[in-house]
């Protein structure tokens, strides 16, 4: 075992990490908008750290490249599904826990 | 190896997680919502036990399912709103 199999392993768990405390969130946030705060955030850090970690235990030219791929896409696109997920639940009409402020609505705002 | 084992354990144990909050909603856009962890962490399962199994292939197939992951998101929010935009 050397140093480059310490630092993927360490990756590896931080980045599980990084998922078990989403996963926390989405148990135990109170609604739907907060819980998908913390999906986005494991979608886009943990997955990075999860395959970063990977490549260093498992290294290469070509699993390098394919990394650099992934952890571009993967930032880009993770908080672009998160971001359509809330904007549907919005125009869906799921309940926000806490109604005094809602920014969103410009029919009923008195402002 | 015991880093990738403890990996995949506290991966396993977020999918349980957001399968419960699957299971008991209360709305649709929680289950929207657990269902987009658990694509994320199906694609973490798939890199640790690509690399577990020290296969060739691990980073090509954790690149088409996190590009998967992206789409199944798009069409449950597409759902979410019964197709509206």
């Amino acid at each position: 075992m050397n140093g480059l199999d310490v630092a993927g392993q360490v990756l590896v768990v931080l980045g599980a990490l990084v998922f078990v405390t989403a996963a926390l969130g989405v148990v135990r946030f109170p609604d739907a908008y907060t819980r998908i705060s913390a999906v986005g955030t494991a979608g886009g850090a943990g997955i990075v750290l999860v395959v970063v970690g990977a490549l260093l235990l498992q290294p290469g030219v070509s699993a390098t490249i394919k990394v650099a791929v992934i952890v571009v896409l993967q930032l880009a696109t993770s908080s672009i599904g998160t971001m359509a997920v809330a904007r549907s639940a919005y125009l869906a009409g799921t309940p926000l826990r806490q109604t005094r402020y809602d920014d969103l609505d410009t029919e009923g705002a008195p402002r | 190896m015991t880093g990738i084992d403890l990996g995949l354990a506290l991966l396993v144990l977020a999918c349980l997680a957001s399968t419960y909050r699957m299971i008991v909603g209360p709305t649709e856009a929680d289950r929207v919502v657990a269902a987009d962890l658990l694509l994320f962490g199906m694609v973490g399962i798939i890199a640790l036990v690509g690399v577990k199994a020290s296969s060739a292939a691990t980073f090509d197939i954790v690149l088409v399912a996190s590009m998967t992951a992206f789409l199944g998101a798009l069409s449950l929010a597409r759902t979410l709103t019964r197709g509206n935009r």
